[in-house]
């Protein structure tokens, strides 16, 4: 793995994100752009699960409004994130928040779509009796549980994001640095 | 007592003292300033495009505003609070620092902006509040904040570059995989 983040910092891709001084703060604020964007649309749906929040729209409206721009803001954060890497590979490669990051990453891009899938199915099963309107049906304490645990996942992956640039103040003598 | 030595005395107080001094306290205090920068982004991206007429003007402004701005507000003050704990922590450096300048600036002409907005053009809200085009004067105001936010949270990225910290990695880096 040192051998590999040396060779690529060494690279002249990587020499000239390093060198052209505008493109990691560029990157880096893109990066946060979309951490709103993404953040903001799974708490949206998140919240609606929770009954907590466009109650008077069913929860596939909700989905269809938000979903697209997760996932997009997610590819914007994925290239972004790549190619800060790409400039600075030593940098995110010897801390433990980096690779935690991206494990957490994984599970929360995985289960986000799962869960997505099956509350829509949960929704879709309970065709709306005539006195309970679609936007009204109330959703199983598993469900409501899985997205809270979703948000927690977003909320741990954007503080290790930042703790990457303090690895040895956040993780002490675990860290590679120490 | 003039600016430079007020900016002085808040480097010099306890809670300025507190963030230099606590090993933890920054990261946590900027991953906080992070996520809480970013929820007033997105939600306040969702109340400009919907003056924008996107996606459409279906659901009430009205409601919209109310559901988001309550978040907006909350993430708002929070990022105040650990804002000003992190100019605290290096006031002189931020004070002197052009970045930092203009995203104050920036944050003013957005709160000007959002003023304007609701004491003129939020008055008529019951004729266009749903299902109409909003007036032009609120569309302008929703690309102007749209843009003012994206000006400040680039120019808050910046701040770090330009501040004088050393960001270089250490070449002694003593690690195995």
């Amino acid at each position: 793995m040192k051998e590999f983040a040396d060779w690529l910092q060494a690279s002249s891709v990587s020499v000239t994100i390093q060198s052209v001084k505008w493109i990691i703060p560029l990157l880096q604020s893109i990066h946060i752009l979309m951490i709103g964007i993404v953040f903001v649309s799974s708490l949206m749906i998140a919240l609606r699960v929770l009954g907590r929040m466009r109650v008077d729209e069913p929860f596939e409206a909700v989905w269809r409004r938000f979903a697209p721009w997760m996932w997009t803001g997610l590819l914007v954060m994925a290239v972004t994130g790549a190619i800060l890497v790409v400039g600075e590979p030593i940098r995110e490669f010897t801390t433990i928040s980096f690779w935690l990051k991206m494990m957490l990453v994984a599970i929360g891009v995985t289960s986000t779509a799962l869960f997505g899938r099956s509350i829509r199915q949960v929704a879709a099963a309970s065709p709306p009796a005539a006195a309970v309107p679609a936007a009204r049906v109330e959703f199983s304490p598993g469900a409501k549980t899985g997205a809270v645990v979703l948000v927690v996942i977003w909320l741990a992956i954007i503080f290790l994001g930042r703790a990457i640039a303090y690895d040895d103040e956040v993780w002490g003598k675990l860290s590679h640095h120490s | 007592m003039d600016l430079p030595s007020i900016v002085q005395s808040i480097q010099a107080s306890g809670p300025a003292e507190w963030m230099r001094t606590s090993v933890k306290a920054m990261p946590i205090v900027e991953a906080i300033h992070v996520l809480c920068a970013a929820t007033v982004f997105g939600t306040i991206l969702i109340v400009d495009l919907r003056l924008l007429g996107f996606p459409n003007t279906r659901r009430s402004f009205t409601r919209i505003s109310h559901e988001m701005l309550r978040v907006t507000w909350a993430a708002f003050s929070l990022a105040v609070i650990t804002g000003a704990l992190m100019f605290a922590a290096n006031a002189e450096t931020y004070y002197g620092n052009t970045a930092f300048r203009f995203k104050m600036l920036a944050l003013l002409i957005a709160g000007v902006n959002m003023a304007l907005f609701q004491l003129i053009t939020y008055r008529t809200v019951g004729e266009w509040d749903s299902g109409v085009r909003t007036p032009l004067a609120g569309r302008v105001a929703g690309a102007a904040s749209l843009t003012i936010w994206v000006t400040v949270i680039c120019l808050a990225r910046w701040i770090g570059f330009t501040k004088g910290y050393n960001f270089d990695v250490p070449t002694d880096v003593n690690f195995s995989f």
